[in-house]
């Protein structure tokens, strides 16, 4: 292999080329970014760039190596996989002995394309300058960007209202901890509405939802994203019903394919979170390379969120049923470590307001011993 | 050379550093952060601004 060339600008892209170098390839290694901006973090976007509080400076991300050519500005519009050339949306040819698909997701929309969203560092520049002037929002999504977001926006002094199909985090974290977080928004003065017969945009400041009608000077969607794999419709690539790109346990797609981040399905699942990009953004580098000796990747279940005074982070599976052990701290004060355990001595562990290395979360959730010792 | 800041405050021990560039980066028992050389010799410059990046919390910076 000569060239190698990662479609995406993103965290997942830069450490599969990153990993490439570390792994020993000489050869060339191109990112094809298809935004305007040199790689940034989306972790601070819905919290501290939105809040105003820091600046978009501070969300950029170390630059790649000189020996990493990074394109920005440089959309793949097409693959060709026998052919083993991308084509961008200029018409550029840019031909690969080995490729990595790290073109992550976007945001999904509610209407056309002129909902206001969070994904995109210009996303939050132009949602931050519309909430400068407005008074009060309506965030429509209950996960844990539409919840960042909410909480943000009632920092900002807004009148907040969530709206969802169903109770806010419940799909996502299950009961006991979605009331202990939709409680403490309540709290913070978050409104919560739960609108089982459908929401729809019915213009700008106005969201349907049955048979009322909610009004509000900015209207948000946080409502999932959509994997980036309509470049690949006709590559004859694995896609899966939700349009995610097939990858196997070394992220091996194809012959000289292989992905990473966001774009992936995996054992039938996405999982767009920091860790992941970055773990799968290594295997890739490392299946691309090594081919079926690599070391398989292995999924870190780890997810973390800070919301309506909240810090929230969780290792192991979700959702979770029924009430955990509590190994430290009060659920009362909003204050503790809790644990789950599940059958197969797995078990999830949940730190709330607690300070404590993520490592030794891990100990207790995903890495825990019982876990560990399963036949790997 | 540029240096490696750490944000004490801000790190809260994901480890991501050490696996990227672990001859730089040692998580203690207790998951708190080492480093094993503060300023960051040239054949290492990539290697470690690989780690400052992949921190989830943008505990670590890169001061030239």
């Amino acid at each position: 292999m000569r060239r190698i060339v990662v479609v995406g600008g993103s965290i997942a892209a830069l450490t599969a080329a990153e990993s490439l170098r570390a792994e020993g390839f000489e050869g060339q290694v191109t990112v094809l970014s298809e935004e305007a901006h040199h790689p940034y973090s989306r972790v601070p976007l819905s919290k501290g760039v939105l809040a105003g509080r820091q600046d978009a400076e501070s969300a950029m991300l170390p630059p790649p190596g000189e020996d990493i050519e990074f394109r920005t500005g440089a959309r793949a519009v097409r693959l060709d996989v026998p052919g083993r050339m991308v084509t961008l949306a200029d018409g550029t040819q840019v031909p690969y002995d080995g490729l990595v698909v790290a073109t992550g997701a976007r945001a999904r929309r509610l209407t056309g394309g002129n909902d206001l969203v969070v994904r995109t560092l210009d996303d939050a520049a132009a949602l931050a300058s519309r909430l400068a002037g407005a008074g009060s929002v309506i965030v429509v999504g209950g996960g844990f960007l539409g919840m960042e977001v909410a909480t943000t926006c009632r920092a900002l002094g807004l009148d907040v209202t969530v709206v969802d199909l169903v109770p806010p985090l419940l799909r996502l974290l299950g009961p006991w901890l979605a009331d202990l977080a939709v409680a403490a928004a309540r709290d913070h003065g978050i409104r919560v509405r739960v609108a089982p017969d459908g929401v729809e945009i019915a213009g700008e400041h106005y969201l349907r939802c049955g048979e009322s009608v909610l009004e509000a000077d900015v209207i948000v969607c946080a409502v999932g994203d959509l994997p980036n794999t309509d470049w690949l419709r006709d590559s004859g690539l694995p896609l899966d019903t939700g349009g995610g790109l097939v990858a196997d346990a070394c992220c091996r797609v194809a012959p000289g394919v292989v992905a990473a981040g966001d774009v992936v399905t995996r054992e039938g699942r996405r999982t767009p979170h920091w860790t992941n990009a970055v773990e799968q953004g290594r295997a890739a580098a490392t299946g691309l390379l090594h081919g079926a000796s690599a070391r398989p990747y292995r999924p870190d279940p780890y997810f973390w969120t800070e919301q309506s005074g909240l810090d929230i982070k969780i290792s192991g599976e979700l959702p979770l049923t029924g009430p955990p052990e509590v190994l430290a701290g009060s659920v009362a004060d909003r204050s503790a470590l809790l644990r789950w355990r599940h059958d197969g001595a797995t078990a999830t562990a949940v730190a709330v307001n607690h300070r404590l290395p993520v490592v030794k979360l891990k100990r207790l959730g995903a890495g825990a011993p019982a876990a560990a010792a399963t036949p790997t | 050379m540029s240096r490696i800041v750490v944000d004490v405050e801000r790190c809260e021990g994901h480890g991501l550093c050490e696996q990227t560039a672990p001859e730089v980066f040692r998580l203690d028992d207790d998951g708190e952060l080492h480093l094993t050389h503060e300023e960051v010799a040239p054949e290492r410059e990539s290697a470690v601004a690989a780690a400052v990046r992949v921190c989830p919390v943008a505990a670590l910076r890169l001061q030239p």
